[in-house]
């Protein structure tokens, strides 16, 4: 466990952009005439097992707790408690990591890489909140993910956005999601850690440019809820596909819908599906003629994803440090160009360029492949969503989208329906 | 728990007061630490023009202690600032937190008091239809333009990187040494140089011979230098600017007549480590003044030997503060004139640190008969005329030599050239030796070299040859276009070339001695491992290759196959480079001994004369004279 663990803190340490570290690190050491000697620079301890554990034992305590206050007690007050908790805990505490959204990056690597051996925590993070979401919804978007949570305490004065924006915003995170697999399974980069905007300012050592997004994110969620969560969050579409087919999902009233439209308004959201009537539907014919074509032209749309993403896969390569050095010694003219900390570095790791660059071929190659799959995945995201928005679903009562929804119980209060 | 909606009462005066007052907090909080943060990456505070400044002045008065503690406090103070400041972001951060906090709670209690009852809204209600087919549009749309973008992107940027590295693969396979020439090993030797540590240095420069010996087979080597020239032939080097034409030049045997009557540079003419005088003595001994003529004292220590042109010797002295040309005359051994090198615009203030071996003159003056040439280790250059007068200065900038600048200055025809290969910019130039204008100034790819340029007639070219790591590389002494390079020689290079019967001979310490048939495709006829020199340079004779290494042994190697004819053990190491004259080679050793043995395929000792004064300098000849410059004398040994 404490080797596993090492091994997960070296690889986050490696990721993250510990600015202020590299800040204490870059500041040269001063030379003393006196004798002194310097310490041996030494690295902080993994931590240690236990916490770890302690880490998995209360994610699943809160889990149970506001998946308790949701169902059970259909109170929004204790989804605030457990949120100010996370941020907290999970937030603060545990500087953001490791966190259930980042650890998509850690099963995809372990699943590419076997050489790579997955933290439990890490795995645990990952499994845990589906499982709850498979069952309760997702609850753990509710005030469980400190990064959510944090954007809910700044939501004042919510606007709705237009529902068609929402649908081809709600695009971005399946792209993310392809990006940030692509990256994490050619060993390239954990990009949604990297480009979290919010563990920076967990840690308190946010570089400028991500405390300004970060900072921005927090300014959006006063009046667009959750616009991280909503419009960018890779583990969210992952909870979003599963909370689809959750068991028991929250519902607005906790018996028969009485069609008093109190509620209509009440998520930031926007993830109250109201009732359709017969009368709003399309012309059953053409709706299926145009779901059928698009269904059809859904291969289509995967073949030119998969082309044009491929076409695209030297760009993609280019966040990978070895093509990047490869690319840059190769027009390096050390005549004119004065050499750069990457090649310095490389110059005295004693590798020869030759391996550098089998190694940079290799790895566009995977990128190469890759990419084909990336594009068709986002051709599939495409066409499924085009052909998602043929389908008229005859609804009675006031609903929660239950995938769109992060069950966050501000409806509840809204319903006036006793038990 | 109640999940009923109901109106919470809350003093909303209170908190849109507090919050008011912890926005404002917050927002100037986050503006100075903004500006803190700023301020942190706008100051280096170990590069501060205030304290550059300060130490600029302390170089030039190192002794000014109150100078020196002014900086040390100023350093302090800057160094606290910074802490100071990061301590500040810091903490600002944490004050950001709480007012944001604040501000959060009390907006949220605010807009809790602001809530009314829900209300049921009349509005129409959102047509579904309408919704799905805007959301198709803008999915459609936002798909088609991300392909476009995507592909546009694609292919501005299409570079075939997983080709072109493939390539780069192979190219690096199959010349090794590339990897680490110019870029790989470079650095970390200059590294190594800075530490001024040569004992670091050894096992990279063994571990290179290690290469160099698994590069045995002929074929490959072949291979590779040709591969080396092609690189060569792409990338010509950069020719600041055409000398004049002049084509009487290319076709003028050298060295010049005049030249071989004198002895005009280091190593005699050319370069070329021959002697062209008559009845050179054999027999004298310093102790008892036996055939010592005359025998003066030298103002200034250095390591550079003298020069002949006519009566006149000429050879410098330097230290850190004084740098001087003198004149002897070479029959008597008056001194006729000093001529102090100072003012020159340009100089540093301060000479730069050499080592007491290499010292601030170890570069041997050179004359074209009209003018003397001299260069030191601060990069001052003077051209003075036969009275001492000065013709031009000027400084070529500070060379970045850990040991100290040492080559020796040659000249062609109008042209004084001057081998500058040092850390940060190494070239060869070619100055007018009327005015000191630069006529022609090539850039080498090499590592910092303490050898001297070599001017040969080879064919029906003149080559100013050139050695330093990792390559021998010859040049066209009227333009500095490079004719040819071969990467072949390693480490701190301080023996020069030697060139007989068109063939060039370089070696170097931990590397090799290499036998290289010169040409558009230059070519490794033979290697050598056995005997390999760090200072003296080697010399040919007929057939016969003469190698000196400074622990005492000299060889003896057939030029054309490179099997060793003899080799003979001596008591003390050489620094001095031998000389053939008369038939004889004339070699110096550390101890003042001149041990003077025929040039041929066996050992044969002519004599053994000594100085009685330790010397690391190379002799200078005339006809029935030797002059030999001491640790602190100067010598003329004649009959």
């Amino acid at each position: 466990m404490k080797k596993i663990f090492s091994i997960f803190s070296l690889l986050v340490l490696l990721i993250m952009d510990f600015a202020a570290f590299a800040q204490t690190q870059r500041f040269p050491r001063p030379e003393f005439e006196s004798g002194y000697t310097q310490p041996i620079t030494s690295m902080p301890e993994p931590r240690a097992g236990i916490f770890a554990l302690v880490d998995v034992l209360l994610l699943i305590a809160a889990l149970s707790l506001i998946t308790w206050f949701i169902h059970k007690k259909r109170s929004r007050t204790g989804v605030i408690i457990t949120s100010l908790f996370s941020i907290l805990y999970f937030g603060f505490l545990r500087e953001g990591c490791v966190c259930s959204v980042g650890s998509v990056q850690n099963v995809v690597l372990a699943l590419f890489n076997p050489g790579y051996h997955i933290p439990l925590s890490a795995l645990a993070f990952f499994v845990i909140p589906l499982v709850y979401t498979l069952f309760f919804g997702r609850t753990f978007c509710a005030g469980v993910c400190p990064l959510g949570a944090v954007q809910d305490v700044f939501l004042l004065r919510p606007v709705s956005l237009k529902k068609w924006l929402q649908k081809v915003l709600g695009l971005i995170p399946w792209i993310y999601l392809g990006l940030a697999i692509l990256y994490a399974a050619t060993g390239t980069d954990f990009i949604i850690c990297r480009y979290d905007p919010f563990v920076g300012i967990f840690r308190f050592n946010a570089t400028f440019f991500m405390f300004a997004i970060g900072a921005a994110f927090l300014l959006i969620s006063v009046f667009i809820a959750r616009p991280y969560c909503r419009f960018l969050c890779p583990y969210g579409v992952i909870l979003n596909l599963v909370s689809r087919v959750s068991k028991k999902h929250l519902s607005i009233t906790p018996a028969s819908c009485i069609q008093c439209k109190l509620c209509e308004n009440s998520c930031p959201l926007d993830a109250i599906n109201k009732p359709v009537e017969v009368k709003q539907m399309e012309d059953k014919r053409s709706a299926t003629r145009r779901f059928i074509l698009l269904g059809m032209i859904i291969p289509a749309l995967m073949i030119i994803g998969a082309w044009v993403v491929s076409n695209f896969h030297e760009n993609l390569a280019m966040v990978n440090s070895k093509v990047r050095l490869a690319n840059e010694l190769l027009h390096f003219d050390s005549n004119t160009m004065k050499e750069s900390l990457e090649i310095e570095g490389f110059r005295t790791s004693g590798k020869t360029k030759e391996e550098l660059y089998l190694e940079s071929a290799a790895i566009l190659k995977q990128f190469y492949y890759g990419s084909w799959m990336l594009g068709a995945f986002i051709g599939l995201v495409f066409g499924l969503s085009l052909a998602g928005l043929t389908i008229y679903r005859y609804r009675e009562d006031y609903e929660p989208d239950k995938g769109e929804c992060v069950s966050c119980a501000r409806c509840l209060k809204y319903c006036p329906v006793e038990k | 728990m109640n999940n009923k909606f109901k109106l919470r009462k809350t003093n909303q005066f209170l908190w849109r007061n507090i919050a008011i007052v912890a926005g404002t907090f917050s927002f100037i909080i986050c503006m100075l630490v903004l500006v803190n943060y700023i301020q942190i990456n706008r100051i280096d505070p170990v590069n501060t023009e205030l304290i550059n400044s300060l130490v600029q002045r302390l170089e030039e008065n190192p002794n000014d202690n109150q100078l020196r503690e002014q900086i040390r406090e100023m350093d302090l103070l800057v160094r606290k600032a910074y802490f100071t400041n990061q301590w500040q972001v810091k903490a600002g951060g944490y004050l950001l937190l709480l007012g944001v906090i604040v501000t959060a709670i009390a907006l949220q209690m605010f807009y809790a008091g602001k809530q009314k009852l829900p209300e049921v809204t009349e509005s129409e209600q959102e047509n579904i239809v309408l919704f799905k087919e805007k959301a198709r549009k803008w999915i459609g749309l936002g798909g088609f333009g991300l392909v476009a973008i995507t592909l546009l992107i694609a292919f501005l940027t299409h570079k075939e990187l997983g080709n072109q590295f493939t390539q780069a693969a192979l190219v690096a396979q199959s010349t090794p040494e590339e990897t680490s020439d110019n870029v790989e090993v470079i650095e970390p030797v200059k590294e190594v140089a800075k530490e001024e540590s040569v004992e670091k240095e050894e096992p990279v420069v063994e571990k290179t011979a290690e290469v160099v010996k698994k590069e045995e087979p002929k074929n490959q080597e072949t291979i590779v230098a040709e591969k080396k020239q092609e690189v060569a032939e792409k990338k010509e080097p950069e020719v600041k600017k055409e000398a004049p034409v002049k084509k009487v030049a290319d076709n003028a045997s050298y060295p010049t007549k005049e030249m071989m009557a004198n002895f005009p540079a280091f190593r005699g003419a050319g370069g070329q480590g021959v002697s062209y005088q008559k009845n050179i003595p054999t027999d004298w001994d310093g102790a008892s003044g036996k055939n010592v003529l005359w025998k003066v004292q030298v103002p200034i220590h250095a390591y550079n030997s003298p020069v002949i042109w006519g009566d006149k010797l000429f050879l410098s002295g330097a230290n850190a503060t004084q740098r001087e040309v003198y004149c002897y005359d070479r029959n008597n051994g008056k001194l006729l004139w000093t001529a102090k090198v100072e003012g020159i615009a340009g100089s540093p203030a301060k000479s730069p640190e050499v080592t007491p071996d290499t010292g601030h003159a170890a570069s041997t003056v050179t004359t074209d008969g009209k003018s003397i040439f001299a260069i030191f280790a601060n990069g001052d250059i003077i051209a003075l005329d036969f009275n001492g007068k000065q013709k031009w200065a000027k400084n070529l900038g500070v060379p970045d030599n850990h040991y100290g600048h040492s080559s020796s200055l040659l000249v062609y025809q109008d042209k004084l050239i001057v081998q500058y290969d040092h850390k940060k910019d190494a070239k060869v130039l070619a100055l007018s030796t009327a005015n000191g204008d630069e006529l022609w100034s090539t850039k080498r790819k090499v590592r910092v070299s303490w050898s001297s340029p070599v001017i040969a007639q080879i064919g029906e070219n003149t080559e100013l040859i050139l050695a330093a790591d990792p390559c021998v590389a010859s040049y066209d002494v009227n333009t500095g276009k490079e004719l040819w390079k071969l990467d072949c020689i390693t480490g701190e290079v301080g023996p020069s070339v030697t060139v007989g019967n068109g063939i060039v001979y370089a070696l170097n310490e931990y590397a090799s001695l290499v036998a290289i048939k010169p040409g558009a495709n230059p070519e490794v006829l033979w290697e050598a491992y056995d005997y390999l020199s760090d200072v003296p340079s080697p010399v040919i004779s007929g057939d016969n290759l003469i190698i000196v290494t400074s622990y005492g042994a000299v060889v003896c190697y057939d030029a054309k196959s490179g099997e060793i004819s003899w080799e003979q053990e001596f008591g003390s190491g050489f620094y001095a480079s031998p000389i053939v004259a008369n038939g004889n080679v004339y070699l110096l050793d550390r101890d003042g001994v001149m041990h003077i043995f025929k040039a041929d395929k066996e050992y044969q000792e002519i004599a053994a004369p000594a100085l009685g004064e330790k010397s690391d300098m190379t002799p200078a000849f005339a006809d029935g004279r030797v002059y030999i410059r001491g640790e602190k004398h100067l010598y003329c040994i004649g009959k």
